[in-house]
């Protein structure tokens, strides 16, 4: 298979710069970096390394000031609102730091959301609609509180149904900004191993900032950013034990090889 | 559904913003609500009184300057009004019009009434041929006493009981048919006329205000001679046999003896004799209407239910232009004059409190509207970076104000239709004329009219989604990345 058509998101030379009052601030250094499709990765970093950037960029709700970003292969910087909204739609999900879940919905509702915004998509029939929300919110473990509003909820019951509502539309990637920072720590990484669950059930890119050291652990790819530059780009290659017929053994890890791919370190 | 539903839901979530809004609503839908339909009462009261009680629904007036009134006042300020010099082809090309119901001609003036040389009051006489009076404005006239003119009768008078009330206070005496009274009136052709008139009945008219309720009816000759418009009569002059007497042994010159010497032999310049005053009275008891036109300042067309008015006037103001004789054609408006006006002007500067109000509600509104917004910036952030296009934004939020609208808008229907009924049932009298003219009649009886409310609801839900055009453009600036900088 090509390479190329493994990427769901190329970041070439991105610069981007915000102008606070008088002052342009450079948030992002020429930041260059592949994700390959089905990557758990994270973007690791302290405050201010400009890892919100790069998700803004990444999902499409900011531009970069210069370079490309290229998401499921379409140059973001040639699209208009209408076509960033309609590739936000089907192709990216989102998790955020605070949930932003809907107050007024119920979890059922805020989950379905997505799907039902717009109403001329016909990808899936109502009832297909339906079975797959119920899946979901069985697969994040919140079935019984499918009637119950955001505010009924514990964080870390909220943040489960952020990261059902970011699959319903079975995005190829999701996007969660700092995902674990309101939550406890235990919390946190059970938010953690859901969504790497979801990663390896439905192939799901899985996108997500920290500045958490372990969390990052937990990661398949890291890329570590410093004042907007990227200081480390290495990804995990895991494989799969396999059976004596030579099938994968799910969840069951033959061998870890840390690889470190070349980072354009731009001070 | 979900933009519905995720609105319907912001109302009840946002509480402040909510009442506040639906309470402006509401209140703006009630007084709306309530001032349609006393305005609407007031009109229809008036043009249901003037139409069917004085006026008819088109007129024709002789040549003045400017409109007139049917009280005999006009814009242009003549003392009389002047007749109608070609009122027999008006009625014949009236009787070809289907959309004609039917016709009166009508005089109207300022009178002065006496007993003797005694003056016990003034008012407006409408000089009418009984029948025709009758026949038109039979719902709003009822016979208290006496009985109705014929044909035959002598000169007459028929007073509304206000007026009968208001005479025999001032003549010491209750006057009743059958009683006498001395009609005087001032004009430009004759001078001081003064006819004796017999009271046939005491009339009153069902639908009348102050004003309305002095008028008296007398026939249409007498109304003439008062006017100056003796010439033409439709009938002759008739003499009792004391004025017969008189005219005939008048001397003229005895008037100028002391004053003047008039040459003997010079018959030209001569003041006339008692000979030629007995030939002007034999003469004038001798001209008959077959050789006259009688004289009608007014006349009042009543049209079919269904007839279109405004283009009944309209066909008939170009006939009125072929005659060349500068008539009016206009409308009950302009025959009842000021009461009318009043409440056309009420009803005008109703309408300009309504935008008054409706500039207000829509500030207000807007202002709320503006906070709320601000205040769901991450809401409308997250939608927007979730896939919500532009237009899901707009809808949801339009959704919000169309359902605020509508609960208040029944909320404030219903208390409007409230006060509506209690001011009904509260029976609230006119203290004057002008209040009066107001309630169209003496009493307030507010007419409740469904489509007074829908008009009140359809302007304040107009002016809420007004004032959500400016918020939405503010919702729709958001951007997607203000999701993930926190709620």
């Amino acid at each position: 298979m090509d390479i190329q058509n493994q990427y769901v998101v190329q970041l070439e030379n991105v610069q981007k710069n915000y102008q606070l009052g008088k002052t342009e601030v450079q948030a992002l250094k020429n930041v260059s970096f592949e994700i390959v499709k089905g990557d758990f990765i994270t973007i690791a970093g302290p405050s201010g390394s400009g890892k919100t950037t790069v998700l803004n960029l990444i999902g499409c709700v900011d531009t970069a000031t210069s370079g490309i970003v290229r998401v499921l292969g379409q140059r973001t910087d040639q699209l208009d609102d209408e076509k960033l909204t309609a590739l936000r739609h089907r192709g990216i999900g989102f998790i955020f730091q605070t949930f932003n879940l809907i107050p007024v919905l119920n979890i059922r509702e805020n989950v379905e959301l997505p799907a039902l915004l717009d109403e001329s998509d016909t990808t899936m029939s109502k009832a297909e609609r339906e079975e797959w929300v119920d899946h979901l919110i069985e697969a994040v473990g919140l079935e019984d509180r499918m009637k119950h509003k955001p505010a009924e909820l514990s964080g870390g019951q909220r943040q489960r149904v952020a990261i059902a509502r970011a699959l319903v539309m079975r995005p190829p990637i999701v996007l969660a900004d700092e995902p674990t920072a309101n939550l406890d720590s235990a919390t946190g990484e059970s938010i953690l191993n859901l969504m790497k669950r979801m990663n390896r059930e439905y192939g799901t890119t899985f996108i997500f900032s920290t500045h958490d050291p372990g969390i990052v652990e937990m990661a398949d790819h890291v890329i570590r950013l410093k004042d907007g530059a990227v200081i480390e780009n290495r990804r995990r290659v895991v494989e799969d034990a396999v059976s004596a017929d030579g099938l994968p053994l799910s969840g069951q890890v033959k061998a870890v090889e840390e690889k470190t791919i070349e980072a354009k370190v731009h001070v | 559904m979900i933009a519905a539903r995720m609105a319907y839901g912001n109302l009840f979530l946002h509480k402040a913003k909510s009442i506040i809004l639906g309470t402006i609503m509401c209140l703006g839908i009630a007084v709306l609500f309530v001032g349609n339909s006393l305005i609407d009462t007031a009109v229809n009261g008036l043009h249901k009184m003037f139409v069917e009680g004085y006026t008819g629904d088109v007129m024709v007036t002789g040549p003045t300057s400017y409109t007139t009134t049917i009280f005999g006042e006009t814009a242009g300020g003549e003392d009389v009004i002047p007749h109608i010099a070609q009122y027999s082809k008006y009625e014949e090309y009236l009787a070809k019009d289907p959309r004609v119901k039917a016709t009166m001609p009508m005089l109207s003036g300022k009178v002065a009434m006496g007993i003797g040389e005694q003056v016990i009051g003034s008012g407006s006489a409408f000089g009418v041929d009984s029948e025709s009076y009758q026949n038109f404005f039979s719902g709003n006239v009822t016979l208290v006493n006496g009985e109705w003119p014929v044909k035959a009768d002598p000169a007459w008078i028929m007073l509304s009981e206000t007026s009968t009330a208001m005479l025999s206070r001032s003549a010491g005496k209750t006057l009743a048919p059958g009683d006498k009274i001395v009609l005087s009136a001032l004009n430009d052709t004759a001078g001081t006329v003064i006819r004796e008139v017999t009271i046939k009945g005491i009339i009153r008219f069902n639908q009348s205000n102050q004003d309305l309720a002095r008028i008296s009816l007398v026939d249409a000759d007498t109304l003439r001679d008062l006017l100056g418009f003796a010439s033409l009569r439709d009938g002759p002059i008739e003499l009792t046999p004391e004025q017969a007497q008189f005219v005939s042994s008048f001397n003229p010159d005895a008037l100028f003896m002391d004053s003047f010497t008039v040459a003997s032999g010079n018959t030209a310049n001569a003041a006339p004799t008692s000979e030629t005053a007995q030939t002007m009275a034999s003469s004038a008891a001798t001209t008959t209407a077959a050789t006259v036109q009688p004289a009608w300042q007014f006349l009042l067309i009543k049209l079919q239910p269904n007839a279109n008015a405004e283009q009944f006037q309209s066909d008939l103001t170009k006939f009125a232009a072929s005659l060349d004789e500068n008539d009016h054609v206009q409308d009950w408006v302009a025959g009842a004059g000021s009461v009318a006006r009043g409440a056309l002007t009420m009803r005008l500067i109703f309408n300009l409190m309504i935008i008054v109000v409706g500039v207000i509600v829509v500030l207000i509104t807007m202002n709320v509207l503006v906070v709320s917004i601000s205040e769901r910036v991450p809401e409308i952030g997250t939608l927007r970076a979730l896939g919500a296009k532009k237009k899901f934004v707009r809808k949801m939020i339009i959704l919000e104000t169309t359902f605020l609208a509508i609960i208040s808008g029944v909320v404030g229907l219903i208390l409007g239709y409230v006060i509506l009924i209690l001011l009904k049932n509260s029976g609230i009298t006119a203290p004057n004329v002008f209040f009066e003219a107001i309630f169209a009649g003496k009493k307030l009886v507010p007419t409740i009219s469904a489509i007074a409310g829908l008009e009140a609801f359809l302007s304040i839900f107009a002016m809420s989604i007004i004032a959500s055009l400016y918020p939405i453009t503010l919702a729709l600036r958001i951007k997607p990345v203000v999701a993930m900088q926190g709620e």
